[in-house]
């Protein structure tokens, strides 16, 4: 049973893969303008038949694609054209080396900042549930988290980079190059993005903790003499943290495209930025590339999300949930 | 299930859900009737127009004679430009809302109510949909077909249209979901089984019991859904695709975004501005779903 159930989610997982990559591929190949112009537009006719076989403009959608995805399989993203405009360029697995990394660890330290704020406090509001404690920060986490993380960003810009000076305002630091000015630089872009998660996964484990609170093994617990922050933390976090783990890994899949506002607020140059260039530009290659690997992400931290609940939860195993 | 985004869950059903203060409904209520009232008669206010550039005023902070806001560094005035940009934001945001839910909601039920491959099919392109992240659909749409030829800005459908269109379908899957999976929970229910058995025919038991129970499911998550959309379109604006320089909220900051040091206040006021909007909308979901809740209990 379980591996049928696995097989078959893994079927349409490829299917949805399938069916995004090939969508881009329509779009792409179907829109108005022709990409040569833009890409090559003081070339020679020769040198544009050359680039229109080299982008697979010359046959049909079909093939196109298939020979993008064989490519691709390949570690082939394709070539980002140079913006002189005379056809030549660097491949995009180069400036993916560059982008991929920091928007990775962008999205893993925001995952972490959130998850070690929301936990304790998740699990502190559903322990005095109901208490004007309790009122006040949901009533107050409820506001934050409808605040958009642009505008947290663009102010912390002015009053933390520009008043108070105390973080640089633009840039990403590598780690290697200097740990301290690394988290420096990452502080500012790590907020805004943590602090809409931080009110939206605590407020899901709340819920979730309130409803497990009031099972019958933890009043076994509590009737055996254990210490409430025990229950709280060995008995109770695991059995009600199912959905805070499918939001959380579902938002990890968001992250590496969408927090390509905030990159482009702290001039971080992360993948999402990347992406938004390779479609300013009109990178077609790139693009459809870029847009497969969010899908793929997607995709991945969907599956993630199916084995956790296993893990996480005894009763999902082998269909019985 | 393997995709299931967690947005949808309705979680708890009221029993955890806290007592909000109803003055904040008020406070919220009284918000969005001052935007909608500038986004319609935004043009009989007493104020500069918002594309007219004072050019012996640029960069006036807040609080300044003739411009209550201040201006920006081309010196159009913020407040003018704020009525104005309410009926941009709000216009792009109710209609793709609007348009969204409709399409989305009968896709939704229909695939609810005839199951089979109509109901494969459209969950598929639900997923599909929902595997590209909004920022990045939009962008890509946008870009494409606003701006088809980077050479000649002036090519392509207006932004705004191009715009709607997007987000429209950003919206579709997301309300669209949330219609099927209400539909089939509802279908499940026992008057429905007791009008099945007394023969009441598929369709009238769709209009008159399913439906019914549906709609408000969606109008509190529409709610929060129009406030999705005007973020997403202040991030558009951010990257540069959004509406026209200054004509939306999301297109004042942006292009405001390089003065943050010298005039913060054409940055930050737009801002502060889209984030109460987004907090007036979503109090006003959250309080139709603990409405809808206190009824389902009751049901």
């Amino acid at each position: 049973m379980r591996f049928q159930v696995a097989i078959r989610n893994l079927a349409k997982a490829a299917l949805v893969l399938f069916l995004v990559t090939f969508s881009i591929s329509i779009l792409v190949r179907f829109l108005p303008g022709d990409p040569i112009e833009i890409l090559m537009p003081f070339a020679t006719e020769e040198g544009r038949a050359a680039l229109r076989a080299e982008l697979g403009l010359d046959v049909n959608v079909v093939q196109y694609y298939f020979r993008w995805l064989s490519d691709l399989l390949r570690g082939d993203f394709g070539v980002w054209y140079a913006s002189t405009g005379d056809g030549g360029g660097v491949p995009v697995r180069s400036m993916l080396a560059i982008a991929l990394p920091r928007s990775l660890l962008i999205m893993l330290y925001t995952m972490v900042v959130s998850l070690v704020f929301a936990v304790p406090l998740g699990i502190f509001l559903a322990y005095r549930a109901e208490t004007r404690t309790d009122r006040t920060i949901s009533n107050v986490l409820f506001t934050i988290s409808s605040i958009p993380n642009f505008a947290i960003g663009l102010g912390l810009a002015f009053v933390v980079g520009v008043q108070l000076d105390l973080l640089p305002v633009i840039g990403y630091v590598p780690f290697a190059e200097s740990p301290s000015e690394h988290f420096k630089s990452l502080v500012m872009p790590l907020v805004s993005l943590s602090v809409g998660l931080v009110a939206t996964f605590s407020r899901l484990l709340r819920v979730d903790t309130i409803a497990t609170l009031r099972e019958d093994f933890v009043t076994m617990a509590s009737s055996k003499g254990l210490s409430n922050s025990w229950i709280l933390w060995r008995h109770v976090l695991r059995p009600s943290s199912s959905t805070l783990m499918t939001s959380a890994a579902l938002q990890m899949g968001a992250l590496i495209g969408g927090a390509v506002v905030i990159e482009s607020i702290f001039a971080l140059n992360g993948f999402g930025m990347l992406l938004a260039s390779a479609i300013a530009t009109r990178q077609y290659l790139a693009i459809q590339s870029l847009v497969a690997l969010i899908a793929i992400a997607y995709i991945v931290f969907n599956l993630i999300v199916d084995v956790l609940y296993a893990i996480v939860d005894p009763r999902v195993r082998g269909g019985r949930g | 299930m393997c995709f299931t985004p967690s947005s949808t869950r309705v979680s708890g059903a009221g029993v955890a859900s806290v007592k909000r203060a109803p003055v904040g409904l008020y406070l919220a209520s009284g918000w969005l009737l001052v935007c909608l009232f500038s986004a319609v008669f935004g043009d009989f206010f007493p104020l500069p127009k918002w594309d007219e550039f004072d050019y012996d005023n640029l960069g006036l902070p807040l609080f300044s004679e003739g411009h209550l806001l201040g201006t920006d560094y081309d010196g159009s005035d913020v407040l003018s430009g704020l009525v104005h940009g309410a009926r941009t934001s709000l216009g792009i945001s109710f209609t793709a809302v609007f348009i969204g839910s409709v399409i989305g909601g009968l896709l939704g039920i229909v695939s609810a109510y005839r199951r089979g491959w109509v109901d494969s099919v459209v969950t598929m392109y639900f997923n599909v949909s929902l595997a590209i992240p909004t920022i990045v659909l939009t962008l890509v749409m946008v870009a494409l077909f606003a701006t088809p030829d980077i050479g000649d800005p002036s090519a392509g459908w207006p932004r705004e249209l191009v715009l709607i269109i997007s987000l429209t379908l950003v919206i579709i899957p997301i309300l669209g979901r949330l219609a099927r999976g209400s539909a089939l929970s509802w279908s499940g229910r026992d008057f429905v089984l007791v009008a099945e058995s007394i023969g009441m025919k598929k369709r009238s038991i769709l209009w008159t019991h399913i439906i019914p129970n549906v709609l408000p499911a969606m109008m509190s998550v529409a709610f929060l859904a129009a406030g999705v959309v005007i973020v997403i379109e202040g991030g558009l604006a951010i990257l540069g695709v959004g509406a026209n320089p200054g004509a939306s909220w999301g297109s004042m900051l942006a292009k405001n975004r390089g003065e943050l040091a010298i005039a913060p206040h054409t940055t930050l006021v737009p801002a502060g501005i889209i984030a109460l909007t987004v907090m007036a909308l979503n109090y006003f979901g959250d309080y139709f779903r603990l409405r809808i809740d206190d009824r389902e209990s009751r049901i």
